[in-house]
Order: C-alpha cells, then sequence, then structure tokens
C-alpha cells in the first residue's frame, strides 16, 4: 500500500472540462450511437460466424464481427486498394463523424490521437507470413508495407480529411483507449491543438484469434469483437449541442499483479477529485475487463475501493453486446455510456484494468 | 502556450549499434564509428542486401534486475536496460522515482517485432492453431513501455507511442509535457525497436535500402540500412534537479508536433517547415539562434532532399550544421530520434558536432551552404540545437534543447 499512499500524495489540481461534440461508431451492433444503444438495451447482439477469406480459420470461439462492411462502397473506390480492415473502420468512422460534426478549427489545429496496440495484425501477419514462404522475400508488396506500421489509421484518417494537426498513436494495452484520452486531454489543455478526434479501432482476424484463444487469458466463451469509436474533442465549447462533457482521465502503472485493484481504485479516486465529484455523484459505470480471466473481479474490486463499497446504480458492460475489443474497448465502453443515457444522474465513468498493470479511469458528464 | 515549470534532462541511457553506455555511445559518434553490419538476428540470406545496425553484444542479464528475459520481447528488454542506464546515469534511485509519480512513454514503430516474427514462423512451420501462447502475449507494443516501468517499480504515467519513426520525440514531446504541467516531476522518455525481417523486406520492397552503408547527405547516397536499440532519456523538473545537485545535459526547451497529411511515404518539405518554426515557436527561440540539427538524415535520396529544403525555407542561406547519425548506427526507427536527442545532450555537454559518417563527396544538389560535418565530430560549442523525427503517417516532431547556464 505505501506506493499507492505515495503516489496519492502528490497534487492533483482540478482539470478543466473538455467537450465532446461527436462520435463515429462501426460495431457489430450497427453504424453509430442509436444502433449500439438498441442492442444493449436488447440483451446483447447475437453471436456471429466470422467474415472475410480468413473466417474458415477461426478457432472455436464466438465472434461478434462487423457485417456487410464494404469499404469501396462508404468511401469510393479511390485510394481504398491496400486498405486493410483496421484502417477501413478507422476511416469510415472519422467520416461518419466529421460529415455529422465537422467543427470549425483550422485543419493545422485539428489531429488525431488512435489507440491501437499491435495495428493490423491480418497486414502485419499476411506479409510477414510472405516474406518466410517466398522465395524472393524482398519482393513484399510494397503498397501494403507501410500499412504494418502502427500509426497507418492515423495517417490515413489524417490524409483523407486534411489534418494537419497532432497525430499520435497511444498503445497502452487494455487501457489503451483511456491512455489516448489522457493523451488528447494534455494535449488540448496545453494548447498543442483546438480539435481532436480520439478513439480507439480493432479488427478481427484468423491470427489474432488464435492469439487470443491461445494465451488463454480470456474466459471460456467469451467473444471476440472489433469495430471503431471515434470522438471529437474541443477544449472551446461549442455553440451547437454537447455530446458530454470530458473531466478528468487518470492512469497509473502498477507493477505488482497483487496490487491491481489497488491501482485501479488509485486512478478512480484521482479521477473523481480532479473532476471535482464524488462517488454518490455517479449515477454509471461502464466496465471493461469482464471478459478476462480474474481481471472483471479485480475492476469490480477496485472500484467499490474506491467508491465507498458498492457500484453505481448502473453498470455497462458493453463487451457482452461486442464482445473483446482490447485497445478500442475504452472507446466503445464510453459509446456505450453515452448511448445508454443512464437515467439516475449525469455522471458517469469508465474504468479499465489490464493485465499489464496499466488501469485508467475517465469520469464525463451528459449535458442535463 | 501557457507558461510552466521548466523541463531538464539528467540522465542518458544508450543501447545502440555502436555501443551500450552514453558515454561509449557519444565516444563512437563523435569518432564517426560505424555499427552496421551483416545481420545476425535472422536469416537474411535471401535478401540482396543483408546488413543492419544490431546490438550484437546486449545480454538483457547484464543489465535488468527484475525482468525475465524469457518473458519479455527484445524490443522491450532493449528500453529496460536502457532505462537502467539512464536511472544510473541520473544518479536517482527508484524511491525518488516513485515519490516523483514518476513513469516511462516510449515510442517504437514495429513494437515487439521480434516477436511477431517467431509467432510468424511457429504459423508457417505448423499452422496458426499452434502458436505459442506465451509469446502471443508477448506481442502488444504496449509491453515496451510496460517493461520500463515493470523494471523500475515505477507506478505513473506508462504509455507506448507508436508513431513510427518520429516515435522517440513524441515520446519527449509528451513527458516533457507531462513534468511542465506537473502532472509528473520526473519521466523516462524515449524508444525502442528490434531489427526484423518484415522491415527489412519492406524497405527493400519500397526501394529505400543502401548497397552497403548509410551515407546520409552523400552525393551517392542509396538509401537506409535498418537499425535497432534502446534510448532513455530522465526528464525532470529544473528546480528538482537542482535541489538533488544532479547533473544537466540539457533543456527540453519546447517541442512541436504536425502531420503531412498528404502521402503515406513521402515527406513534404512545407509541412516540416511549418514543425520547424512551429518548434522554435514554442521554444521561445529564432532560428538564428540555433547552433545544429540533428537531422532526421535517413539517407534515402528524397528525405535528405526534403530535410534540406524545409530547413533551408526556415532558416534561409545560414542553415545550422545539419548531420546524421543514422549514417554510424543504421536507422534505428522508433528509437532513432531519441538517439538523436541524446546525441544532441553529450554534444552540448562535451562540446562538439557530432558527424555524418561515410560522406566523402557531399550532395552539391542540396545547395549551398549545407555542411553535414562529414566523417568525423568536430569540437564546437553549442548552445541550442533541434533534433529532428519524421516518419511514415507523415508525423513530423522536432524537439529543442538548449544548455543549462
Amino acid at each position: 500500500m505505501t506506493t499507492v499512499t505515495a503516489v496519492r500524495a502528490r497534487p492533483a489540481a482540478p482539470v478543466e472540462p473538455l467537450y465532446i461534440t461527436g462520435a463515429g461508431v462501426i460495431t457489430a451492433a450497427g453504424d453509430g450511437l442509436a444502433a449500439l444503444a438498441e442492442h444493449l438495451g436488447g440483451g446483447g447482439a447475437s453471436p456471429s460466424a466470422p467474415v472475410g477469406d480468413d473466417a474458415a480459420d477461426y478457432p472455436g470461439r464466438p465472434v461478434r464481427a462487423v457485417r456487410d462492411f464494404d469499404v469501396k462502397a462508404r468511401l469510393g473506390r479511390k485510394g481504398t486498394k491496400y486498405l486493410d480492415r483496421l484502417t477501413s473502420f478507422g476511416l469510415v468512422a472519422c467520416k461518419e463523424l466529421l460529415e455529422a460534426d465537422p467543427g470549425d478549427a483550422a485543419p493545422d489545429r485539428t489531429g488525431v490521437v488512435l489507440a491501437t496496440n499491435t495495428g493490423s495484425v491480418s497486414t502485419h501477419s499476411t506479409l510477414l507470413y510472405d516474406t518466410l514462404t517466398m522465395e524472393k522475400p524482398y519482393l513484399v508488396n510494397p503498397g501494403r508495407f507501410p500499412n504494418t506500421v502502427m500509426n497507418s489509421t492515423s495517417g490515413q484518417i489524417a490524409i483523407r480529411n486534411g489534418l494537419r494537426g497532432l497525430n499520435a498513436t497511444v498503445a497502452g494495452g487494455q487501457s489503451a483507449s483511456l491512455l489516448a484520452f489522457r493523451h488528447a486531454r494534455l494535449a488540448l489543455t496545453l494548447g498543442r491543438a483546438d480539435r481532436l478526434l480520439v478513439g480507439g479501432v480493432e479488427e478481427l482476424s484468423a491470427p489474432a484469434a488464435w492469439a487470443w484463444h491461445r494465451t488463454g487469458v480470456l474466459r471460456e466463451g467469451a467473444a471476440l469483437g472489433e469495430g471503431a469509436a471515434v470522438f471529437t474533442v474541443q477544449r472551446e465549447r461549442p455553440t451547437g449541442p454537447v455530446l458530454a462533457e470530458l473531466l478528468a482521465c487518470e492512469v497509473r502503472f502498477t507493477p505488482d499483479p497483487r496490487s491491481y485493484a489497488d491501482g485501479l481504485a488509485d486512478a478512480v479516486t484521482r479521477a473523481l477529485g480532479r473532476s471535482g465529484v464524488t462517488a454518490a455523484d455517479i449515477a454509471a459505470v461502464s466496465l471493461g475487463a469482464g471478459h478476462h480471466r480474474g481481471l472483471g473481479r479485480v475492476e469490480e474490486r477496485g472500484l467499490r475501493r474506491a467508491l465507498g463499497g458498492a457500484l453505481p446504480a448502473e453498470v455497462i458492460r458493453v463487451a457482452d453486446t461486442l464482445g473483446e475489443t482490447y485497445s478500442a474497448s475504452g472507446a466503445l465502453q464510453l459509446a456505450a455510456l453515452l448511448a445508454r443515457r443512464p437515467a439516475g444522474g449525469d455522471l458517469g465513468l469508465v474504468t479499465s484494468v489490464g493485465r499489464d498493470g496499466n488501469a485508467a479511469a475517465m469520469v464525463v458528464r451528459r449535458p442535463s | 502556450m501557457p507558461e510552466g515549470r521548466r523541463v531538464v534532462i539528467t540522465g542518458l541511457g544508450a543501447v545502440s549499434p555502436v555501443g551500450i553506455g552514453a558515454d561509449v555511445f557519444a565516444d563512437a559518434v563523435r569518432a564517426g564509428t560505424g555499427g552496421t553490419g551483416p545481420i545476425e538476428s535472422f536469416d537474411a540470406s535471401a535478401f540482396p542486401r543483408a546488413n543492419a545496425g544490431e546490438v550484437l553484444d546486449f545480454d538483457p542479464a547484464d543489465h535488468l534486475k527484475r525482468l525475465d528475459p524469457a518473458r519479455w520481447g527484445r524490443s522491450g528488454l532493449l528500453a529496460a536496460a536502457a532505462a537502467r542506464l539512464a536511472v544510473a546515469d541520473a544518479g536517482i534511485d527508484e524511491e525518488q522515482l516513485t515519490a516523483a509519480g514518476a513513469g516511462a512513454v516510449l515510442g517504437t514503430t514495429s513494437g515487439e517485432s521480434a516477436v511477431v516474427q517467431a509467432l510468424a514462423e511457429q504459423w508457417v512451420a505448423d499452422g496458426l492453431s499452434a502458436v505459442d501462447g506465451e509469446l502471443a502475449g508477448q506481442t502488444p507494443a504496449s509491453r515496451i513501455a510496460n517493461a520500463v516501468s515493470a523494471e523500475l517499480r515505477l507506478t505513473g504515467e506508462t504509455q507506448t507511442i507508436p508513431t513510427a519513426c518520429s516515435a522517440s520525440n513524441y515520446a519527449l514531446g509528451y513527458a516533457y509535457d507531462l513534468v511542465r504541467s506537473g502532472e509528473a516531476d520526473v519521466m523516462l522518455a524515449g524508444g525502442a525497436d528490434a531489427v526484423n525481417r518484415l522491415t527489412h523486406a519492406g524497405f527493400y520492397a519500397l526501394g529505400a535500402m543502401a548497397e552497403d552503408v548509410p551515407r546520409p547527405f552523400a552525393a551517392d547516397r542509396s538509401g537506409i540500412v535498418t537499425g535497432e536499440g534502446g534510448a532513455v532519456l530522465v526528464l525532470e523538473t529544473y528546480e528538482g534537479a537542482t535541489a538533488r545537485g544532479a547533473r544537466i545535459y540539457a533543456e527540453v526547451l519546447g517541442y512541436a508536433a504536425n502531420c503531412d497529411a498528404a502521402h503515406m511515404v513521402h515527406p513534404d518539405a512545407t509541412s516540416i517547415a511549418a514543425c520547424i518554426t512551429a518548434a522554435h515557436r514554442a521554444a521561445g527561440v529564432d532560428p538564428e539562434q540555433i547552433d545544429y540539427i540533428c537531422a532526421h538524415g535517413t539517407g534515402t535520396p528524397t528525405n535528405d532532399t526534403t530535410e534540406v529544403a524545409a530547413a533551408r525555407a526556415v532558416f534561409g542561406d545560414r542553415i545550422p550544421p545539419i548531420s546524421s547519425i543514422k549514417s554510424m548506427l543504421g536507422h534505428t526507427m522508433g528509437a532513432a530520434s531519441g538517439f538523436g536527442a541524446i546525441a544532441c545532450c553529450k554534444a552540448l555537454e562535451q562540446d562538439f558536432l557530432p558527424p555524418t559518417a561515410h560522406v566523402e563527396v557531399p550532395d552539391p544538389a542540396l545547395g549551398d551552404g549545407v555542411d553535414c560535418v562529414p566523417g568525423t565530430g568536430r569540437p564546437a560549442r553549442l548552445d541550442i540545437v533541434q533534433n529532428h523525427g519524421f516518419a511514415f503517417g507523415g508525423n513530423n516532431v522536432i524537439t529543442i534543447l538548449g544548455r543549462v547556464s
């Protein structure tokens, strides 16, 4: 407990709210927050089979694939030849987002902060397979090679939308999306950009599914998922409608697995404190770790510790609907919280705890 | 931009193709010592070009006290070893790191690429269902920063920034913002990458690979040689550093990041020039105050031409000496601008200009007034330097470091 105490002793200045003005959401439930709300209310998406060329190669595990997704139909044929599924989700989510919420920030003051832990596993693994099996491995497809870097999706989003501001990609395991919000919060607060597209994207593929399956970290029967949730976030209060205020987003690392619940409790306590709210104000929490063996209990224990014993009135488990979405999970948890519109109050909490030691908590307030 | 606390660099850790430890690294760089050679980490016999800058004498057990090398990927181990060296160089102990809320921000291009390569080999040999679960668990890029925090028992923000080849500069910038704004009192920042088959194949396929050694800014330059390493710097407040009597290498005066938003792999001179100007503004300096540019300097014809054109747009005909340490290390990808920052710190401390090795005839097509410090380092008193990092995706990040007197 000494490390927790030491970190808590650090000053935690109150934060100014930032404004979330729009959401671009692509999931197995369909496009947008409304489709997600419908499925969250209806007890979850029905199990679905894998899609794509490698659908037959998946392990025997449920998946929640995004179905009938045609990137050429969504973006036009130009420039889509080499796009992988990951970047396609990101581009379409941002297209929907910016069409509905174009904003008025200058292009060189508008940027992207996107979560990922591996980039496109399908692209990466396919090209690696090629380099290991081709007689001339140096003839790997040069058109697809740039897609192997992990900032490929954020770079493509910038190119397609002319966004010349800071362009960051953030990895943080299960907490990657909340780390992206944290990163964006600091950048906006310090004036490094006026407006940022912030969120997370994941794609399904047979290699990724086997990696999940073989690590054994997910509960038996837990579905794998994919999709994107990207939000426009800005520092200035907009003249138009606000989807939510983004209050504090706090993260921390815990080296000792026995203290993971304490780590999350510390992040939650700091997030509440810096947001100027109390545990009793929180109407809902959107949880992230429920599909991971053991971690779901750690998350609830840490949360109870920070909130004084009880969970908030409403508990949302979006992975039950969309499957495990890893680096995108925090963004999809936020999408679920905003889609669900909890009845008990305006304040909601998004939490994340990973097997790697990262924990994060974010407070949001819906307009009354 | 709001005023914040002054942020200084007090510790350097280099695990590089030209040596391990900041002093060994600095001596090799100053002497123009090449660190590239025939690839040993994978079978490169099927490739027409088979050189890389590998850290051949790296044994994680020499440096790490807690991490079990069998359970971590090479990139994370390189980062954690560099972090150990940086913390020792800074003379800061683990209790001080904990009390300061220290965390780790590490950049990378390819993440745990050696792990992913091993998994792909298992796939090819025995099918997807045969991949090793323990190894699969080592694939996330996030484990690079995690390795640092796990090794040093850090509890602060632990974030990996995979923004490709400007990633270390991005990590430095973000860590600077965390310390400057009071979110942390001490941060470790830098980057790591490992030489791997896919990166080697990809750069060859793009036509960007040098025939033998990298010769940035030379008339006969032909491209990059891939490299690897771990580069970590200790950032803390000026107030904290002086209170504990720490040696200060440099102050982080400011940085800027932008995106070309034009092309995935071709750099854009106008956008880079805008980034340089924004970095100067953030640091509160004028172009004529810059004494040295540690270039991105990959050695491809396109990069060096574009980089010099961008510098000319900002500096006019008085471009500061501009050199590329990639001529010695190879292109260490996500670690590259971290090594650049370390070279800048040592150049400020030891009064020299880092050279561009292997250059006999600088490229006249780059125009007049381009001093790439060919061959070996030169004595010079430097006060303010700038460090470049550009990347696939059009990510440019430029950091400005200054002497603290």
